[in-house]
């Protein structure tokens, strides 16, 4: 699970920022998608909802959030070819990828990092916790560690 | 007539009668007693002896005597022909001698001077073929002779009678062995060639050899592991045979003995002991006393030993002994025994050749109805064999691959072989399984190699088939398991967000989340039974229970129970012919009936009519289950009965699916013999139609 239970107490910091986080969260579940908004917005983030990858992408260009939540079996277009198709535009290139999805084998995190993700949770995850882990992802990205990111989603442990 | 006339005429009719004598003798043994008896007499001496040269010239063997004192000729069997003795010179010069005295003797022949002193005259001329000395004759007189011209004319006359005659049986005999050699070689060359069974035929060879060509004949191999091994030991007295085989195991050969069997395998030359040197017989048995009786026992005289040996190789060695009777080799007998070792070697050659190639023959024809591939590379990477099963995995015909370089026959073998792990003959095989595109058509074959000294050996199984079915076995249980995490993570993510304390949930999103857990955990409920049941429908293990059931009956319990959690917007319709029994399994009947109609219902999300008809067809009876709602299109039409296949999963929140209920409908419906096909137009509903058979 990412993030530590013990940490949410610094869950609302964002609120002092000033500038709240803008998360996109696309998932064809309804319930995962709930699940994200109620935590990421008790996290003082801004959520963003595509019920499947065409929608995602017409917002991540529309809205362009900080962050994408990213699941992989969507219909219509797929996960893969969302982070592909953002890639591909100068516009939404930069924009982090967390592949957030139930496919847990070591072949699919290793796509999600060819494909410049930055983190890979497996479903089922701890969404109490999710907040915590985008701030700390979004920071380190700030702090230039992008890369060393990336190369850790194919070595974070097996679900 | 005078006394010296009388006397001339005598000497003449007693050398008439030595030559009638030695025209009559035929072997030489004829002509030395022929010689030794009238030609001693008619030359009115009282012993004579005969010596010729040695085949190598440097020294006089004495080939017979006779009258002598047995004593005073031991010692003299052979002498050098050097030495200073009469018959040394005589051989020498060519020239005859004549001793009038003992005292002449002593004192011309100092070497003489101790021998026997009741000698008198004594006379030693030579004996010449066409000018050629080989040998010379003495004769011993009882009284002191001064030799008279014509007496010695008579000797003269009688040595040249000699000469020719012993010259003449000398040549028969030689002829004579020449011929039982040539005899003995073809019948040694007829018994190797006859039998493959060159064990056997070698014994027959060193049986066939005593006691012509020896007194004993053994013959030793060389083990598969370069050891000796004694094949065969030839004596005319079979119990010697056995002493000797006692000896082996007593005495088994050093291999770095410096002569004999062990320096003859090392070496690859023949040794000839003519004359067996005490030294090496000294050498061989060294302190042991009672190896040295037993050498003695034997009495060798004489050796050869002679390699078998074949391309390059020996294969064993070949030892003729001369002992107790044979007289001692000559390097005639030399030249035969090499001989007869380069038959024999080229029989067990031969015989060997045969053997691996009758060997090859089996192995290919045994590998012909392998079902595996069996690919031989020599050293060069050229294909030395391929099986017909390897033809049929790689599409390639064994005429076209022999003899090419396996990377013209497939190009692909590198890749297909890379990551094999070449491993030693007699280890487990560690098959690896690699993807072969040949002709467009990916095969996938398991691969392993073994690499022996003269090149590898490659096994290919085409588990085409099994690697299908293991990516089905794996894709299941990656799909199940990807189907359970999404409905875990909802109700684990909706506990773990109700129980937080940190944030204060609104009553709806609090309501929202309890729904979640519910619905989700129903869901996983139904995705755990259905992916058993699949499981179970895989493994062949659900029973069809075919009884009479009345089809319209059960659709009526469908639509009935369905009415019970209706959404609002979907009305349900049963039409049904007059109902015929029908022989089907009622349960299963209704879980597909269940199925196919919550399936319509989910995938009208807009509402309207979902209506059951069941109609009577051509010997069966057609169950329609209709709806009007978003339709199939018609590249999913097959697919949907596919394991996990999901039509658009979007639409399918709330209610929840696994992928597998019409994967489970069509397989249920076929077991019961029936047969379940859709038709659909994407926006204008779907319409699946079971048919199953009338009961007859």
């Amino acid at each position: 699970m990412p993030g530590d239970p013990q940490s949410r107490g610094k869950a609302s910091s964002r609120f002092a920022a000033g500038t709240a986080r803008r998360v996109l969260v696309a998932d064809d579940e309804r319930a995962i998608r709930l699940l994200c908004r109620v935590n990421l917005a008790a996290s003082g983030m801004d959520v963003l909802e595509a019920g499947d990858g065409r929608e995602a992408l017409e917002l991540a260009r529309k809205e362009r959030p900080d962050l994408v939540l990213l699941d992989v079996m969507m219909p219509e277009v797929d996960g893969w070819t969302v982070a592909r198709e953002l890639a591909k535009d100068e516009q939404t290139r930069d924009i982090p990828i967390v592949f957030l999805t139930a496919r847990a084998e070591a072949a699919d995190k290793r796509l999600g990092e060819q494909l410049g993700g930055v983190g890979y949770l497996v479903k089922p995850f701890d969404p109490v916790t999710i907040g915590d882990f985008v701030e700390n992802v979004l920071g380190r990205i700030e702090r230039g560690e992008r890369e060393q990111l990336r190369r850790g989603i194919s070595s974070s442990p097996e679900r | 007539m005078s006394t010296h006339d009388n006397e001339a005429a005598d000497r003449a009719r007693r050398l008439q009668r030595v030559a009638e004598l030695l025209a009559e003798a035929v072997t030489p043994q004829e002509v030395l007693d022929a010689i030794l008896t009238e030609g001693v007499r008619a030359a009115e001496a009282r012993a004579g002896a005969i010596g010729v040269l040695s085949e190598d010239g440097t020294s006089i063997e004495l080939l017979a005597e006779r009258g002598y004192d047995a004593t005073a000729m031991s010692g003299w069997t052979a002498f050098p022909v050097d030495a200073e003795l009469p018959m040394s010179e005589v051989v020498r010069t060519g020239e005859p001698v004549f001793i009038a005295s003992l005292q002449e003797r002593n004192r011309d022949y100092p070497a003489l001077a101790h021998q026997a002193q009741d000698a008198h005259a004594l006379v030693v001329v030579p004996l010449t073929v066409e000018g050629r000395v080989f040998g010379a004759m003495s004769l011993s007189f009882d009284e002191d002779i001064e030799f008279d011209s014509e007496r010695r004319e008579m000797k003269i006359a009688l040595a040249r009678q000699a000469a020719q005659a012993l010259a003449r049986s000398r040549l028969y005999a030689a002829e004579q062995t020449m011929r039982e050699r040539m005899t003995f070689l073809a019948e040694a060359s007829e018994l190797l060639g006859s039998s493959l069974d060159y064990n056997r035929t070698l014994r027959q060879v060193a049986q066939l050899s005593v006691p012509g060509l020896a007194d004993w004949c053994a013959i030793d191999m060389v083990g598969p592991n370069g050891e000796i091994e004694r094949l065969a030991v030839a004596h005319q007295d079979p119990e010697k045979v056995s002493w000797a085989y006692e000896l082996q195991e007593m005495y088994p050969p050093d291999p770095d003995a410096p002569t004999g069997v062990p320096q003859v395998l090392r070496s690859g030359e023949p040794e000839f002991f003519p004359y067996f040197p005490q030294e090496v017989l000294d050498e061989a048995i060294g302190d042991d006393e009672e190896l040295r009786e037993i050498v003695d026992q034997l009495g060798l005289k004489s050796s050869i030993t002679v390699p078998l040996i074949a391309r390059n190789r020996t294969l064993g060695v070949l030892t003729l002994i001369a002992a107790e009777q044979h007289p001692p080799y000559t390097e005639t007998d030399f030249e035969l025994a090499i001989e007869l070792g380069r038959h024999a070697a080229i029989a067990v050659d031969n015989a060997r050749l045969f053997r691996e190639a009758e060997r090859g023959a089996n192995a290919a024809r045994a590998l012909a109805y392998v079902a595996d591939g069996v690919v031989l590379l020599d050293a060069t990477g050229h294909v030395r064999h391929w099986n017909p099963a390897a033809a049929a995995i790689t599409g390639v015909s064994e005429e076209d691959a022999i003899g090419c370089p396996v990377g013209d026959v497939v190009p692909a073998w590198d890749a297909l072989t890379s990551h094999v792990p070449l491993l030693a003959p007699g280890s487990a095989p560690r098959p690896v399984t690699v993807p072969l595109v040949l002709g467009g058509h990916e095969r996938w074959v398991a691969v392993s190699g073994v690499e022996f000294g003269q090149g590898t050996v490659y096994a290919l199984q085409d588990v085409t088939e099994e690697h299908a079915l293991e990516k089905t076995r794996s894709d299941f249980v990656a799909t199940a398991s990807h189907e359970l995490r999404t409905p875990l993570a909802a109700v684990y993510g909706a506990v773990r967000t109700l129980r937080r304390e940190d944030v204060e949930l609104s009553d709806d999103d609090r309501t929202q989340f309890l729904e979640m857990i519910e619905s989700e955990a129903t869901r996983l409920a139904r995705i755990v039974d259905q992916i058993l049941l699949a499981g179970q429908l895989d493994a062949g293990a659900i029973e069809v229970e075919l009884a009479d059931c009345n089809p319209v009956e059960v659709a009526s319990r469908v639509i009935e129970s369905a009415e019970m959690h209706l959404p609002e917007n979907i009305s349900l319709g049963l039409e049904a012919d007059e109902a015929r029994t029908i022989s089907c399994d009622e349960n299963k009947l209704r879980q597909v009936l269940v199925n196919l109609v919550d399936n319509a219902v989910k995938y009208s999300p807009d509402g309207g009519r979902v209506d059951l008809h069941v109609r009577n067809g051509n010997g069966a009876c057609v169950i329609d289950v209709i709806d009007q709602g978003l339709g199939i299109p018609p590249s999913e039409r097959e697919r949907i009965f596919e394991k996990f296949y999901r039509l658009d999963p979007q639409q399918t929140h709330g209610v929840g699916g696994s992928g597998l209920g019409l994967y489970i409908c069509r397989e249920l419906v076929e077991r019961m013999n029936g047969l379940l096909s859709v038709e659909s137009e994407p926006g204008n509903g779907s319409r699946f139609t079971l048919e199953l058979p009338v009961r007859s």
